[in-house]
């Protein structure tokens, strides 16, 4: 393992650009060829950029933060039509792995498959209900077969990736699930629910096969049930699951934080956890495994607050944090594994007057997505 | 919950109890301005015939409009839900509200709401005391005002009790000028005064004789201070006396376990069906809270979650009252200080809006079925008429058979409207 200080030489990110949608996103992704950058958006559509073959030589946008030139263009990708086609909010968006397939899923129930380089993409097939409302997330398994996607309705579905049909069922959550992850090596499914519970599937028999103990991610809060396994994710090796969220205080305006329980995937124990901040750092939204084995995290605190950091898991601090991204969503690494996507929120996104632009018109919040490039990886 | 019919104490607990509530009491009344009457005794003995009740739920904090009766699905800041139809045509409700959605015939929702205060710490009081014009006076809570109004009725139970989560007690601050009599009584996590029950050890015998002992302590007080004194402390007492005698109505083991699994074993549920009891007993004006709405971060989550024992609670209650027949004379309000923000904030959250928000209402005096109001497109603002809660105080004294323009508190010879003097029913929504 290197050296903190090393890693943080070598893999410390560098603002490169911002991507400045007039609207929200809950997450932004980068396809795994590489040329396009997709958001799922607030307003049911899903946002396409496109993506310039090799990083920019010099981070160009923390260098125009320094010094502001309001005539000088500032750095950003090439925006392409839009894709629509869902309701609600597009709430999570997964791609095949070496087809240029993207897979997404909407608040009010509808799965969707689209070729998404085309220049105005139609669903190559669709389940208008594959859940009974809210989809919490989906995922696309190592070899690109098959489709998970979860949701309100308690359900764990299997989709098969090539056509759309239903190949499984899964009922052992009693609860709305709200992640899904397959294991990077075996036929085995991970879902996490709002009462933390885990559960691993055996994709072999269809059957469920353990659960592991995430309760710590939930809390009820008089009448509220807070929290849930927001995000689940295997290191590369597939030897640890990582389930993420908050270690709720309180309702209302939530309060909690940011937690991460690592389990060891050949035991089923409680490896680790990793805890990133204060009651106002809430959740941890998103990360990833770095192969050079440390995290990558962003976390969505209250009104304001985010952190985008990397810690190792036996460290106790992260050797990287940035807190100038307000309540940051989601984080996506780009295939050449020197880029880095931060969805997150414009500052000052909240408020209880009217915020009006200078015609009266009322004013609603966006997703910056910072694009951060790790100059020496 | 429990039943505390085997709660034991000794007799010393029960008599420090009385003692612990007069004082409550007398501390209230000592801070008091004083009483107010009614300009009118004749109008006011005539609204005190009525057997008109309330049935008031706080949903404290700022329920979404968006999420719950005005939702604008698929607009820029509709949210990730969906709307469903109601038993109204035309008329959709979010789909967190299953169950309410199918009583719409029932209810009366206005859309219309535009208030003026944005902050939870002077907005519940300004609400729920009406928001009258600034006469240098506090004025009473809705509930303070209904008692004060129409008095305790036939059941001679206090005239406004209030259940809710935390902490109990008398609450005489609601009552402003009214004076503490007119006070809530609390019922903390819907659990009676402590020590209420009668220990075996005193029998009827003893008991009268402490009544009597009571009595004549109090006359003696009363001959050293001022009348009103004496009478907030007596009322107490004798609201006390009387739940004594309902004990039944906190005893959770009688209950009807399909009625606790309609209305939710959480804690709305639990309490709005002890509302439900109340109002059974005759209870005049009952209030409902539930707390944690302020959901400036996580607020779809937070709904999701809230809105479902909101849905049971809620649509349990109006569905047992129309079927007893007892919407015919209870007028049912559930309400926040605010709506939300349309805009959703970093933290998913949405904040404190009172340009343009909504409440639900059913029962008595008001027109079933009825939605008033609209907002635009996106829901930011109103469009026609906005709504005060000047004008919902007009529209629910009317609804309870109390006439604002012929109905003025006497505040010690200083005329008092009921509600805001530049604002009126809104026609709409009466039946």
């Amino acid at each position: 393992m290197e050296d903190a200080k090393i890693l943080k030489e070598k893999y410390e990110p560098k603002q490169s650009l911002v991507v400045g949608p007039d609207f929200q996103v809950t997450a932004a992704r980068f396809s795994p060829c590489g040329r396009f950058l997709i958001g799922a958006g607030f307003d049911a559509k899903l946002h396409r950029w496109r993506v310039p073959e090799a990083a920019p030589a010099e981070p160009a946008a923390a260098e125009a933060e320094k010094n502001p030139d309001k005539n000088a263009q500032q750095p950003t990708l090439e925006a392409l039509a839009p894709i629509a086609g869902h309701n609600g909010w597009v709430t999570s968006l997964a791609f095949h792995p070496d087809r240029e397939r993207l897979f997404s899923v909407d608040s009010w129930g509808r799965l969707a498959c689209w070729k998404y380089a085309d220049e105005a993409p139609q669903p190559l097939w669709q389940v208008e209900a594959a859940h009974a409302g809210f989809i919490r997330d989906v995922a696309v398994s190592p070899d690109g077969s098959k489709l998970a996607s979860c949701g309100r309705d308690g359900f764990i579905r299997l989709w098969a990736t090539a056509d759309g049909a239903k190949q499984a069922e899964l009922a052992g959550h009693n609860e709305d699930v709200h992640s899904v992850r397959f294991h990077p090596a075996e036929a085995a499914l991970v879902s996490g629910d709002l009462k933390g519970a885990v559960i691993h599937w055996d994709l072999s028999t269809g059957k469920l096969a353990r659960r592991f103990d995430a309760a710590e991610l939930y809390a009820l809060s008089r009448d509220q049930e807070v929290g849930g396994a927001k995000c689940l994710r295997f290191s590369p090796d597939g030897m640890t699951l990582a389930a993420a969220g908050t270690r709720p205080k309180n309702g209302g305006t939530v309060q909690g934080t940011p937690l991460l329980v690592l389990f060891d995937w050949k035991t089923g124990q409680v490896a680790k956890k990793l805890e990133f901040g204060a009651t106002s750092d809430v959740y941890v939204f998103d990360l990833e495994f770095h192969p050079a084995g440390f995290l990558m995290v962003v976390t969505c605190g209250g009104p304001g607050n985010g952190k985008f950091l990397y810690q190792r898991i036996d460290d106790k601090e992260p050797f990287f944090v940035t807190t100038q991204m307000a309540n940051c969503q989601s984080l996506s690494v780009h295939p050449d594994g020197r880029r880095i996507a931060v969805a997150a929120t414009n500052r000052g996104s909240n408020g209880n007057g009217r915020p009006l632009d200078k015609d009266g018109n009322y004013l609603g919040n966006t997703s910056p997505i910072h694009v951060f490039e790790m100059a020496n990886a | 919950m429990t039943s505390h019919h085997s709660h034991l104490c000794t007799p010393w607990e029960h008599r420090l109890s009385r003692r612990q509530w007069l004082g409550t009491a007398a501390g209230a009344t000592a801070g008091a301005l004083g009483f107010g009457g009614l300009l009118s005794p004749a109008v006011g003995e005539e609204i005190a015939k009525s057997d008109k009740q309330v049935l008031f739920m706080w949903i404290d904090g700022g329920m979404s409009q968006l999420e719950s009766w005005d939702p604008k699905p698929n607009t820029r800041f509709g949210g990730p839900f969906r709307a469903i139809p109601t038993s109204l045509p035309g008329v959709h409700f979010s789909e967190l509200l299953p169950r309410t959605a199918k009583l719409a015939h029932k209810l009366s929702v206005i859309r219309s709401l535009h208030t003026q205060d944005n902050s939870h710490s002077a907005g519940v009081a300004r609400i729920q005391r009406g928001d009258p014009k600034d006469r240098g006076v506090t004025y009473p809570f809705f509930g303070s005002a209904v008692a004060k109004l129409m008095g305790p009725g036939d059941s001679k139970l206090p005239p406004y009790v209030w259940v809710k989560p935390g902490s109990g007690g008398f609450i005489h601050q609601d009552a402003g000028f009214l004076g503490p009599k007119y006070g809530s009584l609390a019922f903390g996590d819907g659990q009676p005064p402590a020590n209420f029950v009668r220990p075996d050890s005193i029998g009827d015998e003893e008991d009268e004789l402490q009544h009597k002992l009571r009595e004549a302590a109090n006359k003696r007080y009363a001959s050293r201070r001022r009348a009103e004194n004496n009478e907030a402390n007596a009322y107490v007492f004798d609201m006390a006396r009387r739940l004594m005698d309902r004990r039944e109505l906190f005893d959770t083991s009688q209950l009807d376990p399909k009625d606790v699994e309609r209305y939710g074993s959480h804690l709305l549920g639990q309490h709005t069906l002890m509302g439900r009891r109340m109002l059974e007993a005759g209870v005049r004006f009952v209030k409902v809270n539930s707390y944690g709405w302020d959901t400036h971060g996580d607020n779809f989550d937070g709904h999701l979650s809230l809105m479902a024992k909101f849905d049971a609670a809620f649509s349990s209650l109006v569905e047992d009252l129309d079927e007893r027949g007892m919407l015919d004379r209870v007028l049912v309000i559930a309400m926040s200080e605010f709506g939300r923000t349309p805009r959703i904030n970093g933290a998913v959250g949405r904040d404190h809006w009172p340009e343009a928000w909504s409440l639900a209402m059913a029962g008595t005096g008001l027109k079933p079925g009825v939605v008033v109001g609209k907002t635009n497109a996106e829901g930011t603002f109103v469009e026609g008429d906005e709504h005060d809660i000047g004008h919902m105080f007009h529209t629910w004294f009317r609804a309870l058979g109390v006439d604002p323009h012929k109905t003025e508190y006497d505040n010690g010879g200083q005329p008092l409207p009921i509600a805001h003097d530049d604002c009126h029913a809104v026609k709409e929504l009466l039946a």
